[in-house]
Protein backbone atom coordinates (compact mmCIF):
# COMPACT_ATOMS: atom_id res chain seq x y z
CA UNK A 1 0.00 0.00 0.00
CA UNK A 2 1.46 3.34 -1.07
CA UNK A 3 1.61 6.24 1.29
CA UNK A 4 0.18 9.61 0.17
CA UNK A 5 3.75 10.99 0.02
CA UNK A 6 4.82 8.27 -2.42
CA UNK A 7 1.72 8.94 -4.50
CA UNK A 8 2.58 12.62 -4.60
CA UNK A 9 6.12 11.91 -5.79
CA UNK A 10 4.78 9.52 -8.40
CA UNK A 11 2.41 12.17 -9.68
CA UNK A 12 5.22 14.74 -9.95
CA UNK A 13 7.40 12.28 -11.87
CA UNK A 14 4.58 11.41 -14.28
CA UNK A 15 3.75 15.08 -14.83
CA UNK A 16 7.42 15.93 -15.41
CA UNK A 17 7.74 13.13 -17.95
CA UNK A 18 4.62 14.35 -19.75
CA UNK A 19 6.00 17.88 -20.00
CA UNK A 20 9.33 16.62 -21.32
CA UNK A 21 7.66 14.34 -23.86
CA UNK A 22 5.34 17.07 -25.08
CA UNK A 23 8.27 19.43 -25.54
CA UNK A 24 10.28 16.78 -27.34
CA UNK A 25 7.33 16.02 -29.57
CA UNK A 26 6.91 19.65 -30.51
CA UNK A 27 10.55 20.29 -31.31
CA UNK A 28 11.41 17.02 -33.01
CA UNK A 29 10.68 16.75 -36.71
CA UNK A 30 7.77 14.44 -36.16
CA UNK A 31 5.52 16.34 -38.51
CA UNK A 32 7.58 15.09 -41.42
CA UNK A 33 8.43 17.24 -44.41
CA UNK A 34 5.44 19.52 -43.89
CA UNK A 35 6.72 20.47 -40.43
CA UNK A 36 10.29 20.88 -41.68
CA UNK A 37 9.05 23.26 -44.36
CA UNK A 38 6.96 25.23 -41.86
CA UNK A 39 9.98 25.60 -39.58
CA UNK A 40 12.22 26.84 -42.41
CA UNK A 41 11.68 30.59 -42.45
CA UNK A 42 15.07 32.08 -43.26
CA UNK A 43 15.80 32.55 -46.98
CA UNK A 44 18.53 30.52 -48.61
CA UNK A 45 21.52 32.52 -49.78
CA UNK A 46 21.43 31.69 -53.47
CA UNK A 47 24.83 33.26 -53.97
CA UNK A 48 26.36 30.65 -51.66
CA UNK A 49 26.43 28.01 -54.38
CA UNK A 50 29.83 28.78 -55.86
CA UNK A 51 29.46 26.63 -58.98
CA UNK A 52 26.66 28.78 -60.41
CA UNK A 53 27.89 31.14 -63.13
CA UNK A 54 26.65 34.74 -63.36
CA UNK A 55 23.38 35.32 -65.21
CA UNK A 56 23.62 35.04 -69.02
CA UNK A 57 24.03 38.24 -71.00
CA UNK A 58 20.81 37.80 -72.95
CA UNK A 59 18.71 38.53 -69.88
CA UNK A 60 17.23 41.69 -68.51
CA UNK A 61 16.07 42.72 -65.05
CA UNK A 62 12.31 42.22 -64.79
CA UNK A 63 10.07 45.19 -64.07
CA UNK A 64 8.22 43.19 -61.43
CA UNK A 65 9.49 41.61 -58.24
CA UNK A 66 8.89 38.12 -56.92
CA UNK A 67 8.79 36.95 -53.29
CA UNK A 68 12.60 36.82 -53.21
CA UNK A 69 13.23 40.27 -54.70
CA UNK A 70 14.24 41.13 -58.24
CA UNK A 71 14.78 38.55 -60.96
CA UNK A 72 15.84 38.42 -64.60
CA UNK A 73 14.00 37.39 -67.76
CA UNK A 74 15.29 36.21 -71.11
CA UNK A 75 15.44 38.94 -73.72
CA UNK A 76 13.38 38.80 -76.89
CA UNK A 77 14.56 41.64 -79.11
CA UNK A 78 17.91 40.03 -79.94
CA UNK A 79 16.18 36.79 -80.93
CA UNK A 80 13.71 38.33 -83.36
CA UNK A 81 15.07 37.98 -86.87
CA UNK A 82 13.84 41.29 -88.26
CA UNK A 83 14.08 43.63 -85.31
CA UNK A 84 14.11 46.70 -85.44
CA UNK A 85 10.67 46.83 -86.97
CA UNK A 86 11.06 50.53 -87.78
CA UNK A 87 13.57 49.63 -90.48
CA UNK A 88 10.57 49.08 -92.73
CA UNK A 89 7.74 50.49 -90.65
CA UNK A 90 8.62 54.13 -90.93
CA UNK A 91 7.12 57.11 -92.69
CA UNK A 92 9.15 56.57 -95.85
CA UNK A 93 7.76 54.46 -98.67
CA UNK A 94 9.71 51.21 -99.09
CA UNK A 95 10.30 49.20 -102.20
CA UNK A 96 10.78 45.57 -101.25
CA UNK A 97 11.73 42.91 -103.75
CA UNK A 98 10.29 39.90 -101.97
CA UNK A 99 7.42 41.68 -100.30
CA UNK A 100 5.23 38.62 -99.79
CA UNK A 101 7.70 36.99 -97.44
CA UNK A 102 8.81 40.10 -95.62
CA UNK A 103 5.32 41.50 -95.12
CA UNK A 104 4.38 38.91 -92.47
CA UNK A 105 2.33 36.77 -94.86
CA UNK A 106 3.54 33.74 -92.90
CA UNK A 107 1.82 34.75 -89.68
CA UNK A 108 -1.52 33.17 -88.89
CA UNK A 109 -3.12 34.59 -85.82
CA UNK A 110 -4.65 31.88 -83.59
CA UNK A 111 -5.08 33.86 -80.42
CA UNK A 112 -8.22 34.85 -78.58
CA UNK A 113 -11.75 33.53 -78.63
CA UNK A 114 -13.56 32.61 -81.85
CA UNK A 115 -16.12 35.38 -81.43
CA UNK A 116 -13.64 38.03 -80.36
CA UNK A 117 -10.39 37.38 -82.14
CA UNK A 118 -7.33 39.52 -81.62
CA UNK A 119 -5.91 41.72 -84.34
CA UNK A 120 -2.35 42.97 -84.97
CA UNK A 121 -3.00 46.26 -83.22
CA UNK A 122 -4.44 44.65 -80.13
CA UNK A 123 -0.83 44.23 -79.03
CA UNK A 124 1.37 46.11 -81.51
CA UNK A 125 1.52 49.90 -81.33
CA UNK A 126 0.22 51.60 -84.47
CA UNK A 127 2.54 54.58 -84.36
CA UNK A 128 5.72 52.86 -83.17
CA UNK A 129 6.18 49.29 -84.38
CA UNK A 130 9.23 48.67 -82.18
CA UNK A 131 7.06 48.44 -79.08
CA UNK A 132 3.87 46.83 -77.89
CA UNK A 133 0.95 48.70 -76.40
CA UNK A 134 -1.45 47.83 -73.61
CA UNK A 135 -5.19 48.42 -73.62
CA UNK A 136 -4.56 51.54 -71.57
CA UNK A 137 -2.20 52.87 -74.22
CA UNK A 138 1.03 52.33 -72.32
CA UNK A 139 3.99 51.32 -74.48
CA UNK A 140 5.66 48.05 -73.49
CA UNK A 141 9.15 47.01 -74.52
CA UNK A 142 9.38 43.69 -76.40
CA UNK A 143 11.68 42.34 -73.67
CA UNK A 144 8.97 42.95 -71.09
CA UNK A 145 6.08 41.44 -73.01
CA UNK A 146 4.82 39.77 -69.81
CA UNK A 147 3.37 43.18 -68.90
CA UNK A 148 1.25 42.98 -72.05
CA UNK A 149 0.28 39.30 -71.81
CA UNK A 150 -0.59 39.76 -68.15
CA UNK A 151 -3.48 42.06 -69.05
CA UNK A 152 -5.65 39.06 -69.95
CA UNK A 153 -3.57 36.23 -68.52
CA UNK A 154 -3.25 37.85 -65.10
CA UNK A 155 -3.53 34.52 -63.30
CA UNK A 156 -0.67 33.08 -65.36
CA UNK A 157 1.32 36.24 -64.78
CA UNK A 158 0.90 35.91 -61.03
CA UNK A 159 1.99 32.28 -61.18
CA UNK A 160 4.88 33.15 -63.48
CA UNK A 161 6.17 35.79 -61.09
CA UNK A 162 5.96 33.37 -58.16
CA UNK A 163 7.35 30.41 -60.06
CA UNK A 164 4.41 28.07 -60.65
CA UNK A 165 4.09 28.92 -64.37
CA UNK A 166 6.93 29.01 -66.83
CA UNK A 167 10.38 27.83 -65.95
CA UNK A 168 13.78 28.84 -64.71
CA UNK A 169 16.69 28.68 -67.09
CA UNK A 170 19.07 25.82 -66.24
CA UNK A 171 19.89 26.73 -62.61
CA UNK A 172 17.80 26.42 -59.47
CA UNK A 173 20.43 28.34 -57.45
CA UNK A 174 22.06 31.67 -58.13
CA UNK A 175 20.28 34.69 -59.59
CA UNK A 176 16.78 33.79 -60.64
CA UNK A 177 16.57 33.78 -64.43
CA UNK A 178 13.26 32.78 -66.01
CA UNK A 179 11.97 32.33 -69.51
CA UNK A 180 9.92 35.12 -71.00
CA UNK A 181 6.36 34.46 -72.19
CA UNK A 182 7.41 34.47 -75.82
CA UNK A 183 10.44 32.23 -75.16
CA UNK A 184 8.03 29.28 -75.03
CA UNK A 185 4.77 30.55 -76.55
CA UNK A 186 4.47 31.88 -80.08
CA UNK A 187 2.52 35.06 -79.32
CA UNK A 188 0.56 34.70 -82.58
CA UNK A 189 -0.44 31.09 -81.79
CA UNK A 190 0.28 30.56 -78.12
CA UNK A 191 -1.15 27.08 -77.69
CA UNK A 192 1.45 24.31 -77.97
CA UNK A 193 1.10 22.26 -81.12
CA UNK A 194 0.14 18.63 -81.24
CA UNK A 195 3.07 16.41 -82.03
CA UNK A 196 4.49 12.95 -81.52
CA UNK A 197 6.16 12.24 -78.18
CA UNK A 198 9.97 12.19 -78.13
CA UNK A 199 10.03 8.56 -77.00
CA UNK A 200 7.70 5.90 -75.65
CA UNK A 201 7.28 4.23 -72.28
CA UNK A 202 7.99 0.68 -71.43
CA UNK A 203 5.08 -1.35 -70.11
CA UNK A 204 4.24 -0.47 -66.52
CA UNK A 205 4.94 -3.86 -64.98
CA UNK A 206 8.11 -5.72 -65.75
CA UNK B 1 57.39 -12.25 -55.45
CA UNK B 2 59.80 -13.81 -57.83
CA UNK B 3 57.21 -13.70 -60.59
CA UNK B 4 57.46 -9.98 -60.83
CA UNK B 5 59.60 -8.95 -63.67
CA UNK B 6 57.91 -5.69 -64.47
CA UNK B 7 59.30 -2.73 -62.60
CA UNK B 8 55.94 -0.96 -62.21
CA UNK B 9 54.41 -3.94 -60.44
CA UNK B 10 57.19 -4.05 -57.91
CA UNK B 11 56.87 -0.33 -57.41
CA UNK B 12 53.15 -0.72 -56.66
CA UNK B 13 53.74 -3.30 -53.97
CA UNK B 14 56.47 -1.33 -52.23
CA UNK B 15 54.09 1.64 -52.27
CA UNK B 16 51.46 -0.45 -50.55
CA UNK B 17 53.91 -1.49 -47.85
CA UNK B 18 55.11 2.02 -47.28
CA UNK B 19 51.61 3.34 -46.73
CA UNK B 20 50.94 0.55 -44.23
CA UNK B 21 53.36 1.95 -41.75
CA UNK B 22 51.11 4.59 -40.23
CA UNK B 23 47.82 2.70 -40.43
CA UNK B 24 45.93 0.71 -37.83
CA UNK B 25 45.51 -3.03 -37.72
CA UNK B 26 42.29 -3.04 -39.72
CA UNK B 27 43.73 -0.85 -42.41
CA UNK B 28 46.88 -2.99 -42.40
CA UNK B 29 44.84 -6.11 -43.04
CA UNK B 30 43.02 -4.36 -45.86
CA UNK B 31 46.27 -3.30 -47.43
CA UNK B 32 47.62 -6.82 -47.00
CA UNK B 33 44.64 -8.19 -48.86
CA UNK B 34 45.19 -5.66 -51.62
CA UNK B 35 48.85 -6.51 -51.84
CA UNK B 36 47.96 -10.19 -52.02
CA UNK B 37 45.47 -9.39 -54.73
CA UNK B 38 48.06 -7.58 -56.77
CA UNK B 39 50.42 -10.47 -56.18
CA UNK B 40 47.87 -13.03 -57.25
CA UNK B 41 46.88 -11.12 -60.33
CA UNK B 42 50.54 -10.86 -61.12
CA UNK B 43 50.65 -14.64 -60.91
CA UNK B 44 47.71 -14.97 -63.28
CA UNK B 45 48.61 -12.32 -65.74
CA UNK B 46 52.33 -12.42 -65.26
CA UNK B 47 52.48 -8.66 -65.67
CA UNK B 48 51.84 -9.02 -69.36
CA UNK B 49 49.66 -7.56 -72.06
CA UNK B 50 45.83 -7.69 -71.73
CA UNK B 51 44.52 -11.23 -71.64
CA UNK B 52 41.01 -12.65 -71.61
CA UNK B 53 40.06 -10.92 -68.39
CA UNK B 54 41.37 -7.51 -69.33
CA UNK B 55 44.72 -6.00 -68.50
CA UNK B 56 46.56 -6.66 -65.29
CA UNK B 57 45.92 -3.11 -64.15
CA UNK B 58 42.20 -3.48 -64.77
CA UNK B 59 42.05 -6.67 -62.73
CA UNK B 60 43.98 -5.12 -59.88
CA UNK B 61 41.69 -2.10 -59.84
CA UNK B 62 38.59 -4.26 -59.88
CA UNK B 63 39.95 -6.34 -57.05
CA UNK B 64 40.65 -3.26 -54.96
CA UNK B 65 37.16 -1.96 -55.75
CA UNK B 66 35.81 -5.19 -54.33
CA UNK B 67 37.21 -4.42 -50.87
CA UNK B 68 36.13 -0.83 -50.46
CA UNK B 69 33.82 0.37 -47.69
CA UNK B 70 30.27 1.68 -47.88
CA UNK B 71 30.27 5.21 -49.26
CA UNK B 72 28.99 6.67 -46.00
CA UNK B 73 31.78 5.02 -44.00
CA UNK B 74 34.59 6.06 -46.30
CA UNK B 75 37.00 8.81 -45.30
CA UNK B 76 37.69 11.63 -47.75
CA UNK B 77 40.94 9.91 -48.69
CA UNK B 78 39.21 6.60 -49.42
CA UNK B 79 36.56 8.38 -51.49
CA UNK B 80 39.21 10.07 -53.58
CA UNK B 81 41.00 6.75 -54.03
CA UNK B 82 37.89 4.92 -55.24
CA UNK B 83 37.04 7.77 -57.59
CA UNK B 84 40.50 7.62 -59.13
CA UNK B 85 40.07 3.87 -59.56
CA UNK B 86 36.61 4.24 -61.11
CA UNK B 87 37.75 6.94 -63.50
CA UNK B 88 40.70 4.81 -64.55
CA UNK B 89 38.44 1.78 -65.00
CA UNK B 90 36.07 3.80 -67.19
CA UNK B 91 39.06 4.80 -69.30
CA UNK B 92 40.30 1.22 -69.56
CA UNK B 93 36.94 -0.38 -70.22
CA UNK B 94 35.05 2.20 -72.25
CA UNK B 95 37.81 4.50 -73.40
CA UNK B 96 36.09 7.61 -72.04
CA UNK B 97 37.42 10.25 -69.68
CA UNK B 98 34.81 10.71 -66.99
CA UNK B 99 34.89 13.04 -64.01
CA UNK B 100 33.28 11.49 -60.98
CA UNK B 101 32.32 13.88 -58.21
CA UNK B 102 31.88 13.09 -54.54
CA UNK B 103 30.40 16.46 -53.70
CA UNK B 104 28.36 16.38 -50.52
CA UNK B 105 25.00 17.93 -49.76
CA UNK B 106 24.80 21.72 -49.76
CA UNK B 107 24.01 23.12 -46.31
CA UNK B 108 20.49 24.45 -45.79
CA UNK B 109 19.06 22.64 -48.78
CA UNK B 110 16.23 20.14 -48.98
CA UNK B 111 15.20 19.33 -52.51
CA UNK B 112 11.57 19.22 -53.52
CA UNK B 113 9.75 18.70 -56.78
CA UNK B 114 6.48 19.94 -58.18
CA UNK B 115 4.69 18.40 -61.14
CA UNK B 116 2.02 20.49 -62.86
CA UNK B 117 -0.65 18.05 -64.01
CA UNK B 118 -2.44 20.76 -66.00
CA UNK B 119 0.63 21.80 -67.97
CA UNK B 120 2.14 18.42 -68.85
CA UNK B 121 1.30 17.59 -72.47
CA UNK B 122 2.94 14.18 -72.70
CA UNK B 123 5.77 15.14 -75.05
CA UNK B 124 8.14 12.82 -73.11
CA UNK B 125 11.12 15.13 -73.51
CA UNK B 126 11.91 14.58 -69.84
CA UNK B 127 12.11 10.80 -70.23
CA UNK B 128 14.55 11.10 -73.07
CA UNK B 129 16.71 13.75 -71.36
CA UNK B 130 16.82 11.67 -68.19
CA UNK B 131 18.00 8.54 -70.00
CA UNK B 132 20.71 10.53 -71.70
CA UNK B 133 21.88 12.38 -68.60
CA UNK B 134 21.91 9.38 -66.29
CA UNK B 135 23.58 6.93 -68.70
CA UNK B 136 20.61 4.58 -68.60
CA UNK B 137 20.81 1.24 -70.33
CA UNK B 138 19.90 1.60 -73.99
CA UNK B 139 19.55 -2.14 -74.56
CA UNK B 140 16.60 -2.67 -72.22
CA UNK B 141 15.46 0.96 -72.71
CA UNK B 142 15.51 1.71 -68.98
CA UNK B 143 13.65 4.86 -67.96
CA UNK B 144 13.32 6.48 -64.55
CA UNK B 145 10.32 8.58 -65.53
CA UNK B 146 7.01 7.36 -66.80
CA UNK B 147 4.28 9.52 -68.24
CA UNK B 148 0.68 8.37 -68.12
CA UNK B 149 -2.22 9.44 -70.28
CA UNK B 150 -5.13 9.98 -67.96
CA UNK B 151 -8.88 10.18 -68.39
CA UNK B 152 -10.66 13.00 -66.55
CA UNK B 153 -11.36 12.04 -62.95
CA UNK B 154 -8.44 9.70 -62.51
CA UNK B 155 -6.14 10.74 -59.71
CA UNK B 156 -3.29 8.21 -59.54
CA UNK B 157 -0.86 7.43 -62.35
CA UNK B 158 -1.40 3.68 -62.05
CA UNK B 159 -4.97 4.19 -63.28
CA UNK B 160 -3.77 5.82 -66.48
CA UNK B 161 -2.36 4.52 -69.72
CA UNK B 162 1.42 4.27 -69.59
CA UNK B 163 1.82 2.78 -73.03
CA UNK B 164 0.41 5.61 -75.12
CA UNK B 165 2.14 6.50 -78.35
CA UNK B 166 0.01 8.90 -80.30
CA UNK B 167 0.03 12.56 -81.17
CA UNK B 168 -0.15 14.49 -77.94
CA UNK B 169 -1.90 16.20 -76.28
CA UNK B 170 -5.16 14.36 -76.92
CA UNK B 171 -8.21 16.55 -76.27
CA UNK B 172 -9.93 15.75 -73.00
CA UNK B 173 -7.02 13.82 -71.54
CA UNK B 174 -4.31 14.95 -69.19
CA UNK B 175 -0.82 13.67 -68.47
CA UNK B 176 0.84 12.69 -65.26
CA UNK B 177 4.42 11.70 -64.58
CA UNK B 178 5.71 9.17 -62.08
CA UNK B 179 9.23 8.78 -60.81
CA UNK B 180 11.04 8.39 -57.50
CA UNK B 181 9.26 10.53 -54.91
CA UNK B 182 12.31 10.83 -52.65
CA UNK B 183 10.24 10.01 -49.59
CA UNK B 184 11.37 11.35 -46.26
CA UNK B 185 10.16 8.12 -44.71
CA UNK B 186 11.15 5.86 -47.55
CA UNK B 187 10.04 2.21 -47.51
CA UNK B 188 12.88 1.24 -49.83
CA UNK B 189 15.46 2.32 -47.26
CA UNK B 190 13.80 0.17 -44.62
CA UNK B 191 13.66 -2.81 -46.94
CA UNK B 192 17.32 -2.75 -47.95
CA UNK B 193 19.20 -5.54 -46.14
CA UNK B 194 22.67 -4.10 -46.83
CA UNK B 195 21.88 -0.43 -46.16
CA UNK B 196 23.06 0.28 -49.67
CA UNK B 197 20.24 2.76 -50.15
CA UNK B 198 19.91 5.69 -47.80
CA UNK B 199 18.75 9.28 -47.51
CA UNK B 200 21.31 12.01 -48.03
CA UNK B 201 21.14 15.15 -45.82
CA UNK B 202 19.56 17.12 -48.69
CA UNK B 203 16.70 14.64 -48.85
CA UNK B 204 17.79 12.69 -51.92
CA UNK B 205 17.40 8.92 -51.64
CA UNK B 206 20.50 7.39 -53.21
CA UNK B 207 22.01 3.97 -53.79
CA UNK B 208 25.62 2.99 -53.20
CA UNK B 209 25.65 0.78 -56.26
CA UNK B 210 28.63 -1.24 -55.09
CA UNK B 211 26.89 -2.25 -51.88
CA UNK B 212 23.73 -3.32 -53.67
CA UNK B 213 23.38 -7.08 -53.78
CA UNK B 214 20.51 -6.98 -56.26
CA UNK B 215 17.88 -8.57 -54.02
CA UNK B 216 15.23 -6.14 -55.33
CA UNK B 217 13.49 -5.86 -51.95
CA UNK B 218 13.45 -2.09 -52.44
CA UNK B 219 11.73 -2.51 -55.77
CA UNK B 220 9.00 -4.53 -54.09
CA UNK B 221 8.76 -2.07 -51.21
CA UNK B 222 8.47 1.08 -53.33
CA UNK B 223 4.81 2.08 -53.77
CA UNK B 224 5.71 4.47 -56.60
CA UNK B 225 7.45 2.03 -58.95
CA UNK B 226 10.47 4.29 -58.68
CA UNK B 227 13.26 1.73 -58.85
CA UNK B 228 14.88 -0.01 -61.77
CA UNK B 229 16.95 -3.17 -61.91
CA UNK B 230 19.81 -3.90 -64.26
CA UNK B 231 18.89 -7.25 -65.72
CA UNK B 232 21.78 -7.05 -68.15
CA UNK B 233 25.09 -5.26 -68.28
CA UNK B 234 24.03 -1.69 -69.16
CA UNK B 235 24.89 -0.68 -72.71
CA UNK B 236 25.62 2.98 -73.41
CA UNK B 237 27.42 4.01 -76.60
CA UNK B 238 30.75 5.60 -75.66
CA UNK B 239 29.97 8.86 -77.44
CA UNK B 240 26.68 9.22 -75.56
CA UNK B 241 28.09 8.75 -72.05
CA UNK B 242 27.57 11.80 -69.84
CA UNK B 243 31.09 12.55 -68.65
CA UNK B 244 30.20 14.64 -65.64
CA UNK B 245 29.24 12.02 -63.10
CA UNK B 246 28.63 11.60 -59.40
CA UNK B 247 29.50 8.61 -57.24
CA UNK B 248 25.90 8.38 -56.06
CA UNK B 249 24.41 9.47 -59.36
CA UNK B 250 24.93 8.63 -62.99
CA UNK B 251 28.22 6.73 -62.83
CA UNK B 252 28.38 3.39 -64.60
CA UNK B 253 26.20 0.71 -63.00
CA UNK B 254 26.69 -3.00 -63.47
CA UNK B 255 24.45 -5.96 -64.05
CA UNK B 256 22.53 -6.97 -60.94
CA UNK B 257 22.43 -3.54 -59.32
CA UNK B 258 19.43 -1.40 -58.52
CA UNK B 259 19.31 2.16 -59.71
CA UNK B 260 16.90 5.03 -59.41
CA UNK B 261 16.26 8.71 -59.95
CA UNK B 262 18.64 10.80 -57.83
CA UNK B 263 17.20 14.22 -58.75
CA UNK B 264 20.33 14.26 -60.96
CA UNK B 265 22.61 14.62 -57.92
CA UNK B 266 25.54 15.42 -60.20
CA UNK B 267 23.67 18.48 -61.47
CA UNK B 268 21.61 19.66 -58.52
CA UNK B 269 24.51 19.84 -56.10
CA UNK B 270 26.19 22.18 -58.56
CA UNK B 271 23.08 24.35 -58.55
CA UNK B 272 21.69 23.11 -61.86
CA UNK B 273 18.16 21.90 -62.46
CA UNK B 274 17.65 18.16 -62.95
CA UNK B 275 17.73 17.09 -66.60
CA UNK B 276 13.96 16.45 -66.68
CA UNK B 277 13.10 19.90 -65.36
CA UNK B 278 15.49 21.54 -67.81
CA UNK B 279 14.18 19.54 -70.77
CA UNK B 280 10.47 20.06 -70.07
CA UNK B 281 9.10 22.19 -72.92
CA UNK B 282 5.95 23.21 -71.05
CA UNK B 283 7.35 24.20 -67.66
CA UNK B 284 5.36 21.52 -65.88
CA UNK B 285 8.29 20.56 -63.69
CA UNK B 286 9.23 22.77 -60.77
CA UNK B 287 12.36 22.04 -58.76
CA UNK B 288 13.87 23.87 -55.84
CA UNK B 289 14.91 24.18 -52.25
CA UNK B 290 12.12 23.44 -49.80
CA UNK B 291 13.93 25.25 -46.98
CA UNK B 292 14.02 28.52 -48.91
CA UNK B 293 10.74 30.44 -48.40
CA UNK B 294 11.44 32.37 -51.62
CA UNK B 295 11.89 29.35 -53.88
CA UNK B 296 9.52 28.37 -56.67
CA UNK B 297 8.62 25.08 -55.06
CA UNK B 298 7.59 26.86 -51.86
CA UNK B 299 5.43 29.24 -53.90
CA UNK B 300 3.74 26.24 -55.46
CA UNK B 301 3.14 24.59 -52.09
CA UNK B 302 1.71 27.76 -50.62
CA UNK B 303 -0.36 29.03 -53.56
CA UNK B 304 -1.48 26.07 -55.65
CA UNK B 305 -3.69 23.07 -55.08
CA UNK B 306 -1.15 20.37 -54.35
CA UNK B 307 -1.43 16.70 -53.52
CA UNK B 308 0.92 13.82 -53.08
CA UNK B 309 0.48 10.36 -54.52
CA UNK B 310 -0.43 7.69 -51.93
CA UNK B 311 0.05 10.14 -49.10
CA UNK B 312 -1.95 7.85 -46.82
CA UNK B 313 0.94 5.37 -46.74
CA UNK B 314 2.94 7.74 -44.56
CA UNK B 315 5.93 7.70 -46.88
CA UNK B 316 6.11 11.51 -46.78
CA UNK B 317 7.17 12.11 -50.40
CA UNK B 318 8.93 15.27 -51.51
CA UNK B 319 7.20 15.13 -54.89
CA UNK B 320 4.01 17.13 -55.21
CA UNK B 321 1.48 17.13 -58.01
CA UNK B 322 -0.42 20.34 -58.53
CA UNK B 323 -3.08 21.78 -60.79
CA UNK B 324 -3.41 25.28 -62.15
Amino acid sequence: MKTPKQKKYGLVVVLGLMIILTGWNAYSEKGGVAQTIKNAKSPFDNGSVASVPPAPVDTVLAQVRYQGGSFRVETRKDKMTRFQCSQCHNKQPVAVANAVETAHGDITLIHGDKDKELACFTCHAKDNRDVLVTEKGINVDMDHSYQLCGQCHFRQKKDWIGGAHGKRVSWWAGDRVVKNCASCHDPHAPRFEKRWPKTYSRPFTE
Amino acid sequence: MGFLKNKSCRQQITDEHRSCQDAGRRAFLKKAVKAAAIGSTAVVAGCQAPGLLGSKEEMALQFQEYFKAHYRLMTEKERDATIIRLERLAKLQKGVDVQISSKGALPGVLYGYGFNVTRCEGYMECVSACARENNLDRKSNTQYIRIFEMEPGQMAPNAGNGKFFNEVPVDGRFYMGAQCNHCDNAPCIKACPTKATYREPDGIVVVDYDWCIGCRYCMAACPYYGRRFNWNEPVVPANEITRKQHYLGNRQRRRGQMEKCTFCVQRTREGRLPACAEACPTGARIFGNLLDPNSEIRFVLENKKVFRWKEELGTDPKFWYFID
